[in-house]
């Protein structure tokens, strides 16, 4: 039976060792080693083995040393891969960025009902799965049944093959603004409304315009975010995948389009898994340089 | 009762007439091993479910499960996977030719051979089984379904220009300029698939092209040979001059194009038809029929390629192999399972009893009903007999089959002859097969 006891206050009995904190942590920290930790060791290990053959039946994995990388040095369709994905983020990332900025501007500034029912419309396309997207873009990209198609023709202007291998890699750099601008507008929407509103007042008994209020108040006090979006923008821009790959069907969609469609036919269509680890690897460091460089480049043009 | 009820009741009494009626005319199946079997399978046709119903009531003891993955790459995905892993892979799967031998090399899939699958080599058309027994020895998997190549044609389309149904090459490149002239280039005569590699090789195929050639303890690879160059050659002529199309195939403009009579003639697999049908519904419904691919010199013996067509595969990691075969037998030579997976999913299939059952020649059900109620099936048949019967596909071909596409894009803006297209097909896909570690030339 319990017996019930007086409340006494007492120190605690044990006291908290080096190793509690720990203690609290090792749920994330076993699940963080299983799910990311590990695999990421293992891609590793995986890019250094290369495939021998023996004549006939499967092929042996032997220790390659650096072979694979150095083999991704010299594929030059892994290197325009890059390259390509580089021009997309040079004109992709500004526009959607401009586009976003705006839009949350506008909203930011006006004060009526039509302020949900817009926020709404713009950031419907995200909530469609990019399997979609890409799927509905591919029919109205369709040479010959594409509305935009049947619009310019009736003007009297020529088809347009959206899906032709020289326009394919703009084509999917319009889905994926379509796609995000409207989510990023919202992260910058949100940063808006969280400047306090006597910044505008004050500025406003000092006879600022609106003009004014944007470029001196919002704008400066935007930059974190703005920052943030950026930094999204160039990982998620490393990563584009679905939308080329759902448009491959539908035309020539080159293997190398983007470095992830690419690795990824090395793996499931080549069977290379370990030459996929090694693209893997190296496109991981260039997205982590390339964020780096961004953040270290901005972090000195101002103070945050 | 319900309405549902008795649909399934109509169906298992139809599964068990053909049950009946298949005992008679199927070969002789291996015996079924003793003790409780359970068999996971994978494959894409539709309505297999319903058909392993009757192997599980010939074969109570056998428990079959199968899994659909809608096929194309992702299932390709998915079985390497399992078979790069070393297990979860399952005891049959459905592959294509073409991708047998990347299959073969994983060292995933078992050889058949060893169980007595050999014995049953004379009950498919030729070619098929050199398909999945390319040295006439070891076989890895059990020819399932056939694409040999046919030509398809708008009845109405031909006529209204004075056109006969072409019988050799040279009366094609014909009718092709007779109809852009008579129809100001609004109707074409056939269209080139430019991303489908397969589609082509059938054509080169059918006269007698070899692709890859295992040699020894290597391999030899010519994509760029004499048959492939003469082809391409033939149809970079006519797509010079706008007499036939390039438009994407499988896609909503070819099926709009094709509905609307603006593609009079194309090469299709034994399955295409059933695509036509599907995908144009009452377009151009009753007006299309089927004859047999132009021949580059008139002759009575028809001579024909294949595009797809698949076949079942059993894997190393099977824990019960002969059941696994002895269903693999019965799902591609029982009468039950053919005539299934013919009204199913429009199976052509690799039996060779089975060209010629009644039920492929339905008059009143698609792919006969869309094609004017012809026997299209005869004229397949006759395409699947005359298929070059040596023809073999390398491990690298997945890859092949992707890098053709980039020739093709660039022969067609003019920046390759197709002669050059082919040779770089040939150089740079013979780079990676050796980068992929195979000795090969």
């Amino acid at each position: 039976m319990v017996v019930s006891r007086p409340y006494l206050p007492r120190t605690p009995a044990v006291k908290p060792s080096r190793g509690t904190p720990w203690l609290f942590l090792s749920p994330f920290l076993v699940l963080f080693t299983l799910f990311y930790i590990a695999p990421v060791m293992y891609a590793g290990y995986l890019s250094l083995f290369i495939k021998k053959r023996a004549g006939f039946g499967a092929a042996k994995e032997v220790f390659g040393g650096m072979a694979n990388y150095v083999r991704a040095f010299q594929d030059t369709e892994f290197l325009s891969s890059l390259l390509n994905i580089l021009k997309f983020g040079v004109v992709q990332i500004p526009i959607m960025m401009l586009v976003a900025t705006a839009l949350a501007l506008v909203l930011d500034a006006a004060k009526n009902r039509l302020q949900g029912v817009f926020r709404t419309a713009f950031y419907l396309p995200y909530t469609i799965p990019s399997v979609i997207a890409g799927l509905l873009w591919g029919y109205l990209y369709s040479k010959n049944l594409s509305p935009f198609n049947q619009i310019v023709t009736a003007l009297g202007g020529g088809r347009v093959d959206f899906l032709g291998s020289d326009i394919v890699l703009w084509s999917i750099a319009n889905i994926v603004t379509w796609t995000w601008t409207g989510y990023n507008m919202i992260t910058l929407y949100a940063a808006l409304q969280n400047i306090p509103t006597d910044l505008y007042e004050a500025a406003r008994i000092d006879g600022a315009s609106p003009w004014q209020l944007t470029r001196d108040i919002k704008l400066p006090l935007l930059k974190p975010s703005l920052l943030l979006v950026l930094i999204f923008s160039i990982i998620g821009t490393m990563q584009v995948f679905a939308e080329p790959f759902v448009l491959r069907p539908l035309g020539y969609v080159p293997d190398n389009i983007t470095p992830n469609t690419y690795l990824y036919l090395v793996a499931s269509r080549d069977g290379n898994f370990s030459y996929a680890a090694t693209l893997a690897i190296l496109l991981a460091i260039f997205t982590f340089l390339m964020s780096a460089v961004f953040l270290r480049f901005t972090r000195r043009g101002g103070e945050l | 009762m319900k309405k549902p009820q008795l649909k399934t009741a109509l169906l298992s009494l139809s599964a068990l007439l053909f049950a009946g009626s298949a005992l008679a005319a199927d070969p002789a199946f291996p015996k079924a091993p003793a003790g409780k079997v359970t068999l996971e399978v994978w494959s894409w046709v539709p309505g297999l479910d319903k058909t392993v119903a009757a192997f599980e009531k010939a074969y109570p003891n056998i428990d079959v499960k199968v899994t659909n993955l809608g096929g194309g790459p992702q299932t390709y995905t998915k079985l390497l996977t399992t078979l790069k892993a070393g297990t979860g892979a399952p005891d049959v799967a459905q592959v294509e030719y073409g991708f047998v031998p990347s299959f073969v090399d994983t060292g995933g899939l078992a050889d058949l051979s060893t169980l007595g699958a050999n014995n049953y080599k004379k009950y498919f058309v030729p070619w098929t089984w050199g398909q999945v027994s390319p040295d006439g020895k070891a076989v890895f998997a059990i020819p399932q379904d056939t694409g040999p190549f046919a030509m398809v044609y708008r009845d109405d389309v031909l006529k209204k220009y004075g056109i006969a149904a072409p019988k050799t090459w040279a009366e094609y490149e014909k009718a092709a300029a007779t109809m852009y002239t008579k129809s100001g280039g609004k109707v074409k005569m056939g269209n080139f698939y430019a991303t489908f590699a397969p589609w082509f090789m059938a054509l080169a195929w059918a006269d007698g092209g070899q692709f890859f050639k295992r040699d020894g303890d290597s391999w030899v690879q010519t994509l760029n040979n004499p048959s492939a160059k003469k082809v391409l050659n033939y149809w970079y002529g006519m797509i010079k001059k706008g007499h036939v199309g390039t438009i994407q195939a499988f896609t909503a403009d070819y099926w709009n194009a094709a509905g609307a009579g603006q593609v009079a003639s194309n090469f299709e697999a034994a399955w295409g038809p059933g695509g036509y049908a599907g995908s144009m519904k009452d377009k151009g419904a009753g007006l299309w029929r089927a004859a047999n691919i132009p021949q580059w010199t008139a002759s009575n013996t028809v001579k024909s390629g294949n595009w797809g067509g698949s076949s079942s595969v059993v894997t190393a990691q099977s824990k019960n192999k002969q059941a696994a075969l002895l269903f693999s037998l019965w799902l591609n030579l029982s009468e039950t399972a053919i005539s299934q997976n013919w009204t199913n999913g429009g199976l052509f299939p690799a039996s060779d009893a089975g060209l010629d059952f009644a039920i492929l020649k339905d008059k009143t059900k698609n792919p006969s009903k869309f094609f004017g109620g012809q026997d299209i099936s005869s004229v397949y048949a006759t395409a699947s007999r005359g298929v070059n019967v040596n023809f073999q596909w390398a491990p690298w071909f997945p890859f092949a089959n992707d890098n053709f596409n980039k020739q093709m894009d660039l022969m067609l803006k003019g920046k390759l002859t197709p002669n050059q297209a082919l040779d770089a097909w040939q150089r740079e896909t013979l780079a990676e097969a050796k980068k992929q570690g195979y000795t090969a030339r």
